[in-house]
């Protein structure tokens, strides 16, 4: 890989190919799926909680 | 207000990764050189070209004389002239002296802007005799300017772009750590009071943790394939790892075989302990004691002796601070989906 970082052209392949951008982009979504299912799954087991055990809340 | 702290620091945590994500991903690479051509000189006058990635060194207009390159040969310096300038490379003559130190010459390149850069092993000269290099290819070292680059990553060979990683790799591992210890103090607890919700703790501290851990493990072969050449090699630190994720899978197993036996609390309590003490002895100790590829072992120091730097700092910690929260939320989810589980089963 690194041979193919020397051979893609010296301006820098990370950023000289657009791919940073691309994997940022993709980053963020993961971590925005992550945070909803989270989320989602946080309220879900809060209303579980309530109905299960509605003396404690 | 517990509700209101809750949210802040759910969402604190998934706002921190973000920031690290875009800052982690957006900063440039500090520039470093990265070939000779001709790598293979002889004893006579030469022409060189030195080149180097990240970001540029020089702007387009800039003049060869405000930038100069010397090459070592052992403890001595041989004098160079830069003829030609780019934002990437600078083109060099000299006259190959006929005898030095050492055939393997070292360059430095000193920038008005991006501080001194270095390439080790830059040059070889096979027709050289061995000596010192005579007064008149010698040369003094210029006195090294501060680097004036704005926020960016420090270069280092081999790691290069992927230096990156160090903002995933390194903060699953240390989520990893600290989720299983919560697990193993869990489990010591379990074992004095013989309760059900420790047991139910520990358990859900070591389901989260093994996440994590197949996280590192994950990022760490890929980064071992960009800096090592292969995905996996037998290292003591790669291998502790190994072993510790599956002796950790040997917990889910055991309680899993067990079933519904009334002693699956008290037996996962034990092996906990154990495995907790098989981590720290398998990823701290021991690749300590041992010659290790990987940064921070034996012979080979760690990102923050030499080049954590303030840039990689400002990214790391939130990132280690927003991974250790985000695996916190996960183990507390785990932790409630067992309560309600058992809270059902037992009605």
């Amino acid at each position: 890989m690194n041979a193919l970082l020397l051979l893609n052209s010296l301006e820098g392949f990370f950023f000289g190919s657009g791919k940073a951008h691309v994997v940022t982009g993709v980053a963020l979504i993961i971590l925005v799926g992550i945070a909803v299912s989270l989320w989602r799954m946080d309220r879900r087991l809060g209303q579980l909680e309530k109905e299960s055990r509605p003396d404690q809340h | 207000m517990k509700g209101g702290w809750n949210w802040f620091w759910k969402g604190g945590s998934i706002l921190l990764l973000a920031y690290v994500v875009i800052r982690g991903f957006s900063a440039p690479l500090q520039p470093g050189l990265v070939s000779a051509s001709p790598s293979q000189l002889s004893v006579a006058p030469q022409s060189v070209l030195l080149s180097a990635v990240g970001q540029p060194f020089a702007n387009p207009g800039d003049l060869p004389s405000a930038f100069q390159v010397v090459l070592r040969s052992g403890d001595q310096l041989i004098k160079t002239e830069v003829t030609e300038v780019s934002p990437h490379s600078v083109r060099i003559t000299l006259d190959v002296p006929p005898t030095m130190p050492s055939r393997a010459l070292d360059a430095y390149l000193f920038t008005p802007a991006a501080g001194t850069l270095f390439l080790g092993n830059a040059c070889f000269v096979e027709s050289a005799a061995k000596g010192d290099v005579p007064p008149a290819f010698g040369a003094t070292a210029p006195s090294p300017q501060e680097p004036q680059l704005g926020f960016s990553f420090p270069y280092q060979p081999n790691i290069m772009e992927s230096i990156r990683n160090l903002l995933w790799h390194v903060p699953m591992w240390f989520a990893m750590f600290f989720i299983m210890g919560l697990g193993f103090v869990a489990s010591l607890a379990q074992l004095r009071t013989d309760s059900v919700d420790w047991d139910m703790r520990a358990e859900a501290a070591v389901k989260t943790g093994l996440v994590f851990g197949l996280l590192g493990l994950a990022t760490g072969s890929l980064w071992a394939r960009w800096t090592w050449g292969a995905w996996w090699v037998s290292d003591p630190q790669l291998n502790g790892a190994l072993v510790t994720v599956l002796l950790y899978s040997g917990y889910l197993i055991l309680r899993a075989a067990m079933g519904d036996d009334d002693r699956v609390g008290r037996l996962a309590a034990v092996y906990n302990v154990f495995a907790f003490v098989m981590l720290v002895v398998l990823l701290m100790v021991l690749p300590r004691y041992t010659e290790s590829l990987h940064p921070g072992k034996d012979g080979n120091p760690g990102f923050n002796s030499y080049d954590l730097d303030n840039s990689l700092r400002a990214v790391f910690y939130p990132a280690v601070i927003g991974w250790g929260a985000l695996c916190y939320w996960m183990y507390t989810l785990r932790l409630r989906m067992n309560r309600c589980a058992h809270h059902l089963l037992s009605r």
